[in-house]
């Protein structure tokens, strides 16, 4: 770390544990839920825990990005961010939107569209709000002295993130413009522009960790980032087999998605190969081990496990159905939740100058937390499976099937318990490190700049 | 060896061809989803159904056209598997269609507003959705609504819409109430009449529902009732 100004990260990064927390508390509402144990629905339908669980999520890992952004940039553009106070009014504005729909949401005040279910007034805010984040450092990489690859694909990632949020502001009464716009947003979000974010990240943190030169790393992220649209943008089309629209997306949908697992793919083998070349020993082993881990979890999740859900004529029978959580579990795991912690576990000693690299307990987080998201993807997959099989093959009542599947939400139960054990580590070491503080220059473990 | 400036090539131009055979293919799309989603029978009562559907977050258990959470029934076909009449009751009372079931939450939707939503969900069932949702294929008997109705079709349609939801019959339909397979030899006619117009008059505190059936329709169950024997086996 090189620049005071990075220590502002340390704030989107603590929203973002505590977002993360709660996100788990609503998850484990409709795991009970599914199992037959529905206490709550008075006070918290199901439909209310499913926005609030989703919506965190989208929160949490933005208000990641953005700190990640925060802590990059100026190291990238070799200069002190445009503005610490703006970007702490814009991380406070966030919070407020967001809880601010979080709330709506349990009072029924939403616009009941997956994913996107916060209020539209508020969209308006969000807007604002992520406007003022990149402009906070579109100023800080223009007065910069330097333009590096990784923060151009970092700054235009969630710029186009940004920009792509407003397809699905679009007004609509027809039910099929209304899906088409939203997968717009939804997806060239997720397989699009969040893996440019993504992708980002990860090469600064291979730079940063494994010492290995910049042009090497920068020059491999562009092939993946390529290799990500050009799958992942016609890739859409697979959310665009069954809601109305032309037959010709079953082709196109079915032929560019069975590529997207390439992009992950390469983004494992640039972890590995990298980390393996790297010939410096950082002493932030975790950091490693999170991210190595992300490239991996992020090619079985969303790679491969996308690919088997989205080739047409299985997702005819998948469509719809608990296999898609399955799938989405993983993904969002691997590929979105694993690189803000590597991030986080990254940047932390040296916001903090407390470097408590290889505590025990940091290990235990990372496996936990792993092994207890690998056995809930089993159980969603065993329920979906299931559900396909009596549902949709066979013809059985859907009800009838809940009934039927409903141990497996057991299952779900312990493994997501597991899971929690592990996030449950990973707070305490965040906790442990305390607030920001120490000095610039001593918390700087940089390869590069030594 | 690739050099970065071929690796940023290789990105900007897959990018840009993506990009423009995207856009091509979004506004072909649009000239074509009118047709195929029937959009002249997108009524003014259809379109205020779509907005109810979004301000209570419907999605939020159940799917449509396979979208939304996996809770609740999917309900692209609802309204040919079920009918208008099972989908009013439902919206007016749910926990009385599917009493100690999983529930659902009670709106408290007007009449009118009942009426639009059922105008949505017709329009949606009228829709080309490329084949979804699949008819099953790993049963003899095919599910009520599921696709073609072969073992089904000398079924009143109201039981096949709204008493299957509930009863089974030959291993298919709901678990909420018991099985329905030879009640022609357990009860008579006047008490399945009786039952059908009033069940909490014949048995109070039953879960039973009282259905919105007409009189013809209970005179046609009554026959299609009494006529189930229980199965002999050679």
């Amino acid at each position: 770390m090189k620049y005071e100004s990075q220590r502002v990260a340390w704030w989107f990064f603590a929203t973002c544990m505590l977002l993360f927390t709660l996100q788990i508390v609503y998850g484990f509402i409709m795991a009970f839920a599914h199992a037959g144990y529905d206490g709550l629905h008075a006070v918290i339908p199901f439909n209310a825990a499913r926005a609030t669980h989703t919506n965190l999520l989208v929160m949490w890992l933005l208000c990641g990005f953005m700190g990640a952004a925060y802590y990059i940039i100026p190291e990238e553009s070799g200069r002190e961010l445009h503005s610490v106070p703006l970007a702490k009014l814009q991380l406070g504005a966030l919070v407020a939107t967001g809880v601010t729909a979080v709330i709506g949401f349990h009072f029924n005040w939403w616009e009941g569209r997956k994913f996107l279910e916060i209020p539209r007034p508020l969209d308006f805010l969000v807007v604002a709000d992520v406007l003022a984040f990149l402009f906070n450092i579109g100023m800080t990489v223009w007065k910069g002295r330097r333009f590096t690859t990784t923060s151009m694909v970092l700054f235009f990632g969630l710029l186009a993130a940004a920009l792509l949020y407003l397809p699905g502001m679009i007004p609509t009464d027809n039910q099929t413009h209304d899906s088409y716009w939203r997968w717009w947003v939804v997806h060239l979000w997720v397989e699009g522009v969040w893996e440019l974010i993504m992708g980002a990240i990860l090469s600064y943190l291979l730079i940063k960790l494994t010492g290995i030169d910049r042009e090497v790393i920068e020059k491999w992220l562009y092939v993946i980032v390529g290799f990500t649209f050009l799958s992942g943008i016609l890739g859409t089309g697979h959310h665009y087999y069954f809601i109305g629209t032309p037959r010709y997306w079953l082709i196109v949908g079915g032929l560019f998605s069975a590529l997207e697992p390439v992009a992950f793919l390469g983004m494992a083998i640039y972890g590995i190969a990298m980390a393996r070349k790297g010939g410096r020993n950082h002493p932030n082993r975790t950091a490693l081990q999170w991210t190595v881990g992300c490239a991996v979890m992020s090619f079985v999740g969303a790679g491969f496990l996308g690919f088997a859900h989205t080739l047409p004529q299985v997702n005819l029978y998948t469509h719809g159905t608990l296999v898609t959580a399955m799938h989405g579990h993983m993904a969002f795991w691997g590929a979105y939740a694993m690189i803000v912690l590597a991030m986080v576990t990254y940047a932390l000693p040296n916001l903090t100058g407390r470097r408590l690299y290889d505590a025990p307990s940091a290990a235990l987080a990372f496996w936990t937390s792993n092994v207890g998201m690998i056995a809930m993807t089993l159980a969603f997959g065993v329920a979906g499976i299931s559900q396909v099989y009596l549902e949709r093959r066979v013809g059985m009542d859907f009800i009838v099937v809940q009934k039927e599947i409903e141990v497996h939400f057991i299952g779900l139960i312990l493994a997501a318990s597991l899971f929690t054990v592990g996030v449950v580590a990973f707070l305490w070491n965040f906790i442990r490190c305390g607030l920001p503080a120490g000095e610039v220059a001593a918390a700087d473990v940089d390869p590069e700049a030594a | 060896m690739l050099s970065k400036k071929a690796a940023r090539l290789f990105f900007l131009t897959g990018t840009a061809l993506c990009s423009l055979a995207f856009v091509g293919l979004t506004v072909d799309t649009f000239s074509r989803i009118p047709a195929q989603t029937h959009a002249d029978r997108l009524t003014p009562a259809a379109i205020r159904g779509k907005h109810l559907w979004d301000r209570n977050n419907c999605m939020g258990c159940h799917t449509l056209m396979g979208e939304g959470a996996y809770y609740a029934p999917e309900l692209t076909r609802v309204y040919r598997r079920r009918g208008p009449e099972f989908i009013r009751a439902m919206l007016r009372d749910p926990e009385a269609m599917y009493p100690g079931q999983r529930r659902m939450v009670n709106y408290h939707f007007t009449p009118a507003q009942i009426d639009d939503l059922v105008a949505f969900l017709q329009w949606i069932d009228g829709m080309d959705l490329n084949g979804f949702p699949a008819a099953p294929t790993l049963n003899q008997v095919a599910a009520p609504g599921g696709g073609a109705m072969v073992a089904t079709g000398d079924r009143p349609q109201v039981f096949n819409q709204l008493c299957i939801a509930c009863h089974r019959l030959g291993g298919q339909g709901g678990a909420v109430g018991p099985a329905l397979d030879g009640v022609g030899a357990r009860l008579d006619a006047a008490y399945l009449q009786r039952w059908l117009q009033n069940p909490q008059a014949v048995k109070p505190g039953t879960a039973m529902p009282r259905l919105p059936l007409t009189e013809p329709q209970v005179r046609e169950l009554v026959a299609f009732l009494t006529h189930l024997r229980p199965q002999v086996r050679p």
